[in-house]
């Protein structure tokens, strides 16, 4: 057993040994390495206005985040994330487009929009979990077979059934009539209902993960499948349940998306939010204490990247390159043994 | 070859495997390595055929030092390891198992060496088979062949004689003299039994808590081997003959009092299997049917492969029910899984405990919890009351079940089964355990059959079917060749429904006369 000094001094180990990585790659990309970085990550946090920007990052963020805890407690790969997303996304902007804006309350309406993005989501998930359980296909393979499916689903529906009058563009489908928005904050759109459904969901996952007997029973899955079987844990069930919930809230990360931030929907509206969210969870080797820390700092680094080509003439993508390089030194380090246990086998 | 290891040492986290192990292995000698579970045998065998690097302590070998060995290293040096479980690769041919890791080969040039190496020491293996279909033993010999090719002159044997029959165990005897008398070569047994080592080894080699305890030359005195190994108090517990000739006396009275019931037309039965067929994805067997009484002790024997395995998967609803009616307490249980078999009253046992039947990160009041969801109270309490005192499971309810040993991992499994069972189905209850363990196991198992609970296991060994059954079922090639009392049988008797050789007229014995009639 290491005592926690010893680990934290190991976690700090592994970021500087990230830094270092990231500023090695910088310097081959030709930038000014500290002046890049002051950028990206102070791009994100120097103005209310790129606060607000990096907390529109960082509530689809932490909801992924919070989904992938249920999946990797059960022990599955789920990285169909970006497809529920889009699937939730869909499925808010089509239930949107039916009631009446002028007489349809519109808290009910955004109340239902939302379930239906949840749905959606959890739909699109379960179909990966259908197949994993009873047709034996890894949820890797299916999971991105889906993810192209739903980019495919929503081309399909902006340029085609869905496209503005008179026109079909890549821009999007008809903006949402203004009641039916989520109201901003400030003048911008960063739903503070957003923020509070992430945090609520965060909570009451991790509450079942850690303190009910549904969550031992998904830990028991994750240890052993034919064991669960065996002591009548009914595994299949748990993969479903465990699929359908991160489903579910990727979907709403997708619902949020539409009716706060974009108020449309736009070909490819998850936004790499559900890959980046994998990366932030394995990150922090699913600790969920440690996930909204990972989760903003992920944030802030997408609402830096935005500043790269303005401040320095630099590519937006170089951000991509450098969240990269962060994760793979940072979890190199630990397994490494540089920064401390990064299992994620604890009870 | 002379071969000397010395002060070897190996640390795994806390436990120390091997403490400062000196051995001197001599030419031309069987040796065997006796020890409880746990004791260090293979991690001393393992860091011989390089495998683990030991901490401390060196090997020698022909006068040469090396401070450690690599897998490749060792069999340069002639020493080569037949491991418990065959490490092939299954899907590949049985030539192809044999070239790998030797020297490059065309196909012809590997299956004319595995032809002669083969016939050589009177073994039939089909070359171009794949590997998965052999039994355990031809993949034991498969192994051999090729270690034979690689010019191994330090034969390791690890528990060789789990899962072959008794005429496959002494073609395998007879190959190890011939090896160890040719040009000195040495041969090391691994083994918990001690019949085996009396029968073959030149001298005894017993380890006790990763230290050498003693060394002994041949004739053996048992008792004085089985003190070294366990301990004296374990030994003279162990060495009571009333043990097993009392529990095979009770497990009689139990099944003939069953059937005397059945004459009488009492009792109702448990179960009936009339012509059912249980099938996984890999195969099936054909239709069985058999009924099995409340309060039944049944040993089921065969050959690995045999089907065994499948028929007692079948009881426990992790195989299907191809055909047939599977009755159980007068319910149909066709269709139903492992959940709707748990719910009337089944529990299965495996043999592979970790692999199928426990969650090796989850703490030990992990276990209990969701071994008895229903218990709403305080959890530790339960803990305590039954896994510590009624089994003897280690009071660490924080402990993760993967640093269980092996005969505390059974044991948490022995308190994960609910009190209410109506059949327990055990695979190789006892595989692996010290005597101390399998009493417990037995001692358990008669207790669950006295309340009413029919008891149906496998075993490798065929003196413990005799001794804890009242019935003994045997299968051979995927058939129910068998099923009678178990008194008055023999293991030769089992030895020859094992390997099919009834039809050729083999004497029968009065038991399964009797049967046959009634």
């Amino acid at each position: 057993m290491k005592t926690p000094s010893s680990a934290t001094i190991n976690t700090l180990a592994a970021l500087g040994l990230a830094l270092a990585a990231t500023l090695v790659v910088l310097f081959f990309a030709g930038a000014p390495p500290l002046t890049t970085l002051a950028v990206l990550f102070g791009g994100g946090l120097d103005s209310t206005a790129s606060l607000l920007k990096t907390f529109s990052s960082f509530i689809p963020l932490f909801l992924c985040a919070t989904a992938l805890l249920a999946t990797y407690a059960a022990g599955l790969w789920n990285i169909g994330v970006e497809g529920q997303i889009t699937l939730g996304a869909v499925c808010a902007a089509g239930f949107l487009r039916l009631p009446d804006p002028a007489t349809f309350p519109p808290a009910l309406a955004l109340a239902l929009a939302l379930g239906a993005a949840f749905a959606g989501g959890a739909l699109w998930a379960l179909l990966a979990g259908a197949l994993r359980v009873y047709g034996r296909v890894h949820e890797i393979f299916s999971g991105l077979g889906l993810n192209f499916a739903a980019t495919g689903v929503t081309l399909w529906l902006i340029l085609g059934p869905w496209k503005r009058s008179g026109m079909a563009s890549l821009s999007g489908t008809e903006p949402l009539p203004e009641a039916f928005r989520l109201p901003g904050f400030a003048g911008k759109p960063a739903s503070m209902v957003g923020v509070a459904l992430a945090v609520a969901a965060f909570g009451l996952v991790v509450w079942g993960l850690t303190r009910t007997t549904w969550g031992l029973k998904l830990a028991a899955v994750r240890q052993n499948l034919k064991a669960a079987r065996l002591i009548g844990l009914s595994p299949r069930r748990r993969l479903l349940e465990a699929m359908g919930l991160c489903g579910g809230l990727a979907g709403l990360a997708g619902g949020l998306l539409v009716t706060g931030l974009y108020h449309r929907l736009i070909p490819s509206i998850s936004g790499n939010f559900g890959y980046t969210a994998i990366l932030a969870v394995l990150m922090v080797s699913l600790v969920p204490a440690f996930v909204p820390v990972a989760c903003f700092f992920f944030a802030v680094l997408l609402a830096g990247a935005v500043q790269l080509p303005m401040a320095l003439e630099l590519d937006s993508s170089l951000s991509g390159v450098i969240q990269g390089v962060l994760v793979l030194a940072f979890l190199a380090a630990g397994r490494m043994g540089i920064g401390g246990r990064l299992t994620g086998d604890r009870t | 070859m002379d071969v000397f290891l010395s002060h070897i040492t190996k640390r795994y986290g806390r436990i120390l495997a091997n403490d400062g192990v000196d051995v001197a292995l001599k030419p031309g000698r069987i040796h065997g390595l006796l020890g409880e579970n746990g004791a260090g045998k293979s991690t001393l065998m393992r860091v011989l055929a390089g495998h683990v690097m030991c901490d401390d302590g060196f090997i020698e070998v022909d006068g040469t030092r090396h401070a450690g060995l690599t897998p490749t290293g060792a069999m340069d040096l002639g020493i080569g390891m037949l491991s418990q479980d065959p490490l092939d690769f299954p899907p590949l041919a049985a030539w192809e198992n044999f070239t790998l890791g030797g020297r490059p080969r065309t196909r012809r040039q590997a299956r004319d060496r595995l032809a002669e190496l083969s016939a050589g020491l009177g073994f039939s293996l089909r070359p171009d088979d794949p590997v998965e279909r052999f039994t355990v033993a031809e993949r034991q010999q498969l192994e051999l062949t090729r270690l034979m090719d690689a010019n191994v002159r330090l034969l390791i044997l690890d528990e060789p004689t789990t899962g072959i029959s008794p005429e496959q165990k002494d073609i395998l005897f007879r190959i190890l003299r011939e090896f160890a008398a040719d040009q000195g070569r040495i041969v090391i047994l691994v083994t918990h039994k001690l019949a085996e080592a009396q029968e073959l080894c030149h001298e005894v080699l017993v380890m006790r808590r990763g230290r050498m305890a003693g060394r002994f030359e041949s004739p053996y005195d048992a008792g004085l081997l089985l003190e070294t190994m366990f301990g004296p108090q374990a030994a003279q517990a162990a060495e009571e003959p009333e043990i097993a000739g009392l529990a095979a006396r009770k497990a009689v009275g139990v099944c003939a009092s069953a059937q005397a019931s059945d004459r009488a037309g009492g009792g109702p039965p448990l179960a009936e299997l009339a012509e059912v067929s249980f099938s996984d994805e890999k195969s099936a067997l054909p239709p069985v049917s058999l009924t099995l009484r409340p309060g039944e002790v049944v040993g089921v024997a065969g050959v690995a492969g045999g089907g065994q395995e499948l028929f007692l998967r079948g009881l426990t609803g992790l195989a299907r029910v191809r055909g047939g009616r599977f009755l159980l307490g007068g319910q149909d249980m066709r269709g139903q899984g492992v959940t709707g078999l748990s719910r009337a009253g089944v529990h299965f046992l495996p043999a592979s405990r970790m692999e199928e039947g426990l969650f090796p990160g989850l703490s030990l009041a992990d276990h209990a919890r969701l071994g008895f969801p229903a218990e709403k109270g305080d959890i530790r309490d339960l803990f305590v009351r039954r896994f510590v005192e009624r089994f003897h499971v280690p009071n660490q309810p924080a402990a993760p079940a993967a640093s269980l040993s092996g005969g505390n991992q059974q044991r948490l499994l022995l308190s994960l089964i609910p009190d209410n069972t109506r059949l327990l189905v055990a695979e190789s209850p006892t595989r692996g355990l010290d005597v101390a363990s399998c009493a417990q196991v037995w001692e358990h198992l008669h207790a669950l059959a006295a309340q009413g609970t029919a008891v149906v296991f496998s075993s490798e060994d065929l003196d413990e079917i005799l001794a804890r059954s009242g019935r003994i079922l045997v299968f051979y090639n995927r058939r129910l060749a068998a099923d009678a009392p178990a008194a008055g049988l023999t293991v030769r008797d089992l030895g020859r429904h094992m390997t099919g050789r009834t039809a050729a007229g083999a004497p029968q014995s009065a038991a399964w006369a009797c049967n046959r009639k009634s």
